[in-house]
């Protein structure tokens, strides 16, 4: 920033405030006092310029603007918009890419997912929005990206790239991101997506926003306004990347809805090589054993658990758990003190020592809800606690407790839930 | 005895000698090849530990059947100087003898000497039986155990063949040998010169060879405890390990223990001291419950990782020089392996609760949980490898600053309805009033907070509490060798502290009371700090707190928490209140106080799953539960979610309650349960 030249002053910008309490300690000429509802007033005339309110804001609630121009805005004197990320960063970055991942030729959903958020964001840029895809024989992934919106895809086939090993793929797409310049990399937050994200992150020196919950477009500065909750979901935060490129975030599958489908897209496609030899890939991959058997299902990544307890009493009562889950298109898993009875298995625990689940329903059967249990369990959409005892601490997380026996509940839903069978309760 | 003879025992005893003392010296240099520990402090109080435990054996007659050993002990420091120092002078130079020390004393010593001897036959045959026929589980029947006391009982037999054979030959003798003679009479008469002359001289010999080859075996056995265990009670550490060493994180530092020459040489010389008497792991409640841990064969696979690395070390140095080590010296035995006998398992590093319960019992000090939390870093903080569940705790810890991943926005929960003031309004409050995490976010426990709230209102005394600014103590990062996030929850919670100018702190947990009170010392915490069980205890002793409950039909029983109880000698105060409370002392379990058995909570396993074994919480429970209690009482959030579960388990809800000791002496809120 220039100082001395221009005389700036400070202004709110209306509704963006958030009340944190900073840019008041932040003025080193007491300008800014705070009205009853918390947020700042500014006293021009004592205001000086100095921009620091403007720096420590959070929420960019605060705005310099040169008193006398008209709009109020900085725009023409100062550096342009255009080239803020220029000045700042050395060359221009544009675009919006997508990583699409694959497994033997199949595109995992969350790719397609971002693709649909990433046209919104590449329109309010005015970019283009391109897809990655790295793979062997996977050429027939580009006309179906281009189906979900993509402008342009940028291939990588080679057999190197078939299986995913953290190296390749680094490698790639790190060279990519350096001869194509994207001002935004997504990637969807699976497992191979965490697992390469941070890595080109680490590897190119940006900042990558993980689980985001939503995507938008500060048009001014061209940011990508990243938000997720924070704290434990006591606050959702709203994070930018300001000073290094590409701006890079993963959002977890499910979180955003797929495009349409059109069939008959075409997009530009940039065809390029690999750029490593598999002789110098330290990673070897040796075998690929697929999960087979059916009991060792991913309590973690499914949407509607049914949960029992020691309120359950035995192996054979599980049975009506796995039909309520069956109804509702979920599974059964188990708090601890089941797992120790054997009525389910290790794999199937939820809590501190177990696994940790967020689904859209966790239905919580004949469990007291001990804070060990809950921590597994808490940040699930909705949870419903069947339970005798009305004290029992699961209901301090339950959006709706049942103070009843699990074995007249549980068959009574089930009951209800076979008269609408037809109609699925669990949809998109 | 001819020429020839003397000269022959003069050789075999300069030879046996050598080998003794070479191996002596090698020994003493794989010590030395440890780091330096200050150990030379507190001179008078280690001459004193030396002779009360060491000489006085104070440790070893605990237990009823270590008198025999006290006998054992104190028969072979009599008869090294009575018998075999003449002996082996004698060996060499035939005519000498004890005779000089007069017509008085000589005797004196004959007799002590015979009825000695008959009493070291006595307690070895004692020994043996005990091992063969009634041995207890924590005692190894080893093929070396039972060597020693055979060439023990040789040689006690070997010396009464000797004067038997005098007598019989009619040697005048100064000696005053009553046993000898007792045992001669069956003999009299019988046999002729020759025959005794020649029994004389197989008895001699058969003690010189069985002695000096005890001598040699001695640094290569189990016996070598005799050399190393005395030293090892003077350089005992005084006090119990409460805390371990900060850690400072410079470049090129190495984190813990993963190669036996980065224990201390205190820590190399008690694997030489262990006697293998397998009281730690009798104490142990891991391998009481059938965990990969025992303390015991800790110490001995230390021990036989540093005499094979130590030799190795040695061998490569050429001379046998005394000189330390550093990162360069190459290790080639690793110490934390799955390898029978010179490894340790990495479970058996995690199964620790660290109750301390083998520091406490261990005959000759040696220090076993330690030295597993050294081991513990490196694994934790080089090797980023620990049991899976620990990848959870750290997170939490690291993301949300307590254990179980809450907001912590949400920490203060508890006080919703109980208008606790907050530091940071009444910075000038007499207690800060630390909760810690458990209580904090276990609904269960808000009546052990209400309780004290209670007794502090009615005593007018002023705290407060942190909200949401309370963070973890830190101590399972600590206790698990997560040291590095540890270090920064310390300088936190200090800086924090100081801000807010903390003179005294309350805790209602044991583990923050010991963390804060031994732990941040070394972060610069200079803050009293006081258990509730303290505080209380002293509130009624001084009749400022009234007791108000009727609980005179309850039996309540008793648990020691291990960080209250064993490592800060709290044993009273909370038995205090209660007796305060209730009119009569509580029921005490068999295995109390100093020898309290661990809920299993502790060293950071509260977040952690059992994976071998039964479950330590519920064999505690059930030796509760073996007296009929209605009430178990506790004064750790730690034991008392332990005893709960455990009572659950046991299906004993409906006859017993856990309650901590605050809620036995302080009315219920009508409001909760």
């Amino acid at each position: 920033m220039e100082k001395g030249k221009q005389k700036f002053k400070v202004r709110l910008l209306p509704g963006k405030c958030i009340g944190c309490g900073r840019c008041e300690p932040a003025c080193p000429v007491d300008a800014i006092r705070y009205d009853e509802k918390g947020e700042p007033i500014i006293d021009l005339e004592k205001c000086i310029g100095c921009l620091k309110c403007v720096k420590v804001c959070p929420a960019e609630a605060i705005e310099k603007f040169l008193p006398g121009s008209e709009t109020g805005e900085a725009e023409p004197e100062e550096t342009p918009q255009e080239t803020v990320g220029e000045e700042k960063i050395g060359k221009l970055w544009r675009g919006v890419w997508v990583y699409v991942e694959q497994m033997d030729g199949k595109a995992e959903l969350v790719s397609w997912q971002l693709l649909g958020k990433g046209k919104e964001l590449a329109q309010d840029l005015k970019a283009e929005l391109a897809a990655v895809i790295l793979g062997s024989n996977v050429e027939h992934l580009a006309d179906e990206a281009a189906g979900y919106g993509a402008d342009k895809v940028y291939l990588v086939d080679s057999p190197i790239l078939k299986d995913y090993r953290a190296e390749t793929h680094l490698h790639t797409c790190a060279y990519l991101v350096e001869k194509y310049s994207p001002e935004i990399l997504l990637i969807g937050a699976t497992g191979l997506g965490r697992d390469l994200a941070g890595a080109i992150a680490t590897r190119l020196e940006t900042g990558l926003t993980a689980d985001c919950t939503g995507l938008a477009i500060d048009k001014q500065n061209r940011y990508l306004e990243q938000t997720r909750p924070a704290f434990g979901g006591n606050i959702m935060a709203t994070i930018l990347c300001e000073k290094a490129r590409p701006q890079m975030a993963s959002v977890r599958p499910n979180v955003m809805p797929a495009p349409p489908f059109v069939a008959g897209t075409s997009a530009t496609l940039v065809r390029e090589s690999i750029v490593i030899e598999e002789k110098d890939i330290l990673t070897k991959i040796l075998e690929i054993v697929p999960i087979q058997c059916e009991a060792s299902v991913d309590i973690t990544a499914v949407r509607v658990i049914v949960s029992g307890g020691r309120g359950l009493a035995s192996s054979e009562n599980f049975k009506m758990l796995q039909e309520l889950a069956d109804l509702l298109g979920g599974v059964v898993a188990g708090s601890r003190s089941a797992v120790d009875a054997g009525w389910v298995t290790h794999e199937k625990q939820v809590g501190q020592t177990g696994k940790t689940v967020r689904p859209k329903l966790y239905l919580a059967c004949g469990i007291s809800g001990a804070i060990q249990h809950l921590v597994g369990m808490q940040d699930a959409e909705y949870i419903i606690a069947i339970n005798k005892d009305q004290h029992a601490p699961i209901f301090d997380v339950a959006h709706l407790g049942i103070v009843g026996d699990v074995f007249e509940v549980i068959p009574g839903m089930i009951e209800e839930l076979r008269k609408k069978k037809n109609t699925p309760v669990c949809e998109t | 005895m001819t020429v020839v003879e003397s000269v022959i025992f003069a050789l075999a005893f300069i030879g046996s000698l050598f080998l003794f003392l070479r191996r002596v010296f090698r020994l003493f240099a794989m010590v030395l090849l440890g780091k330096p520990e200050p150990r030379f402090d507190r001179l008078l109080g280690r001459l004193k530990s030396l002779l009360l435990f060491g000489f006085g054996q104070k440790r070893v007659i605990e237990e009823p059947f270590g008198v025999n050993h006290f006998f054992l002990f104190w028969g072979f420091i009599l008869l090294q100087l009575m018998v075999n120092s003449e002996f082996i002078i004698a060996g060499v130079f035939p005519r000498f003898s004890l005779s000089f020390l007069g017509n008085v004393l000589y005797p004196v010593v004959t007799f002590v000497a015979d009825i000695t001897s008959f009493l070291v036959l006595l307690v070895v045959i004692i020994a043996a039986i005990r091992r063969m026929f009634f041995k207890p589980p924590h005692v190894e029947r080893t093929l070396e155990a039972f060597f020693i006391l055979k060439l023990v009982a040789l040689l006690m037999v070997a010396y009464f063949g000797l004067h038997i054979s005098s007598i019989a030959i009619g040697h005048v003798q100064e000696q005053y040998v009553p046993i000898s003679q007792m045992l001669a009479i069956p003999f009299a008469g019988r046999g002729t010169e020759l025959f005794w002359q020649v029994a004389h001289r197989v008895f001699w010999w058969l003690h010189a060879v069985v002695l000096l080859l005890f001598l040699v075996y001695i640094p290569y056995s189990k016996h070598l405890h005799i050399l190393t265990a005395l030293l090892n009670c003077f350089f005992r550490r005084f006090g119990f390990p409460q805390t371990l060493p900060r850690v400072a994180f410079k470049q090129g530092e190495r984190f813990g223990v993963s190669k036996v020459t980065q224990f201390t040489w205190k820590d190399l010389l008690d694997f030489f001291s262990c006697t293998e008497c397998g009281r730690c792991a009798d104490a142990c409640p891991a391998t009481s419950t059938g965990k990969v841990l025992n303390p015991k064969e800790v110490i001995l696979a230390g021990k036989a990782n540093l005499l094979r690395n130590g030799s190795a070390i040695l061998a490569a140095r050429g001379g046998d020089t005394i000189a330390g080590t550093d990162e360069r010296t190459p290790v080639a035995l690793p110490l934390i392996a799955k390898a029978h006998g010179t490894g340790i398992p990495p479970e058996a590093i995690w199964d620790c609760t660290t109750c301390g319960a083998c520091v406490e019992k261990c005959p000759v000090f040696i220090e076993q949980f330690p030295k597993l939390l050294a081991m513990r870093r490196h694994l934790a903080m080089e090797r980023v490898e620990f049991p899976p569940e620990l990848v959870t705790l750290f997170y939490n810890l690291e993301q949300r600053f307590n254990p179980y991943g809450i907001a912590p926005a949400d920490r203060a929960k508890w006080a919703s309805d109980l208008n606790v003031p907050l530091l940071s309004e009444q910075p000038n409050a007499e207690y800060l009033f630390y909760i810690g995490c458990v209580a904090s976010f276990t609904s269960r426990m808000k009546n052990i907070m209400s309780a004290i709230v209670e007794a502090l209102r009615k005593t007018s005394i002023s705290f407060a509490v942190l909200g949401k600014e309370e963070q973890c103590c830190g101590d399972p990062l600590r206790r698990l060798g997560n040291e590095y996030v540890f270090d920064k929850f310390a300088r936190g919670n200090v800086a924090l502290f100081k801000k807010y100018g903390v003179k005294k702190m309350l805790t209602l947990c044991p583990h923050c009371y010991s963390t804060f009170k031994h732990d941040y010392k070394d972060f610069g915490a200079e803050f009293e700090v006081v258990h509730h069980t303290e505080l209380l205890s002293e509130l009624l002793k001084t009749g400022k707190l009234r007791p108000e409950k009727d609980l005179r039909h309850e039996r309540i029983v008793f648990h020691d928490s291990c960080y209250l109880g064993r490592y800060n000698s709290v044993y009273e105060e909370p038995r205090t209140v209660i007796q305060k409370a209730v009119g009569s002392p509580p029921l005490e379990m068999e295995k109390k106080r100093r020898e309290s058995f661990c809920c299993g909570a502790g060293g950071g396993r509260m977040w952690m799953e059992e994976s071998s074994g039964t479950r330590i919480n519920a064999s505690r429970t059930r030796q509760a539960l073996t007296l009929d209690p209605t009430i178990i009482a506790t004064c750790c959030p730690y034991c008392l979610t332990m005893f709960e579960d455990g009572v659950k388990d046991e299906k004993a809800e409906g006859r017993v309650r856990v309650l901590d000791v605050a809620e036995i002496l302080m009315p219920t809120p009508p409001s909760s349960t």
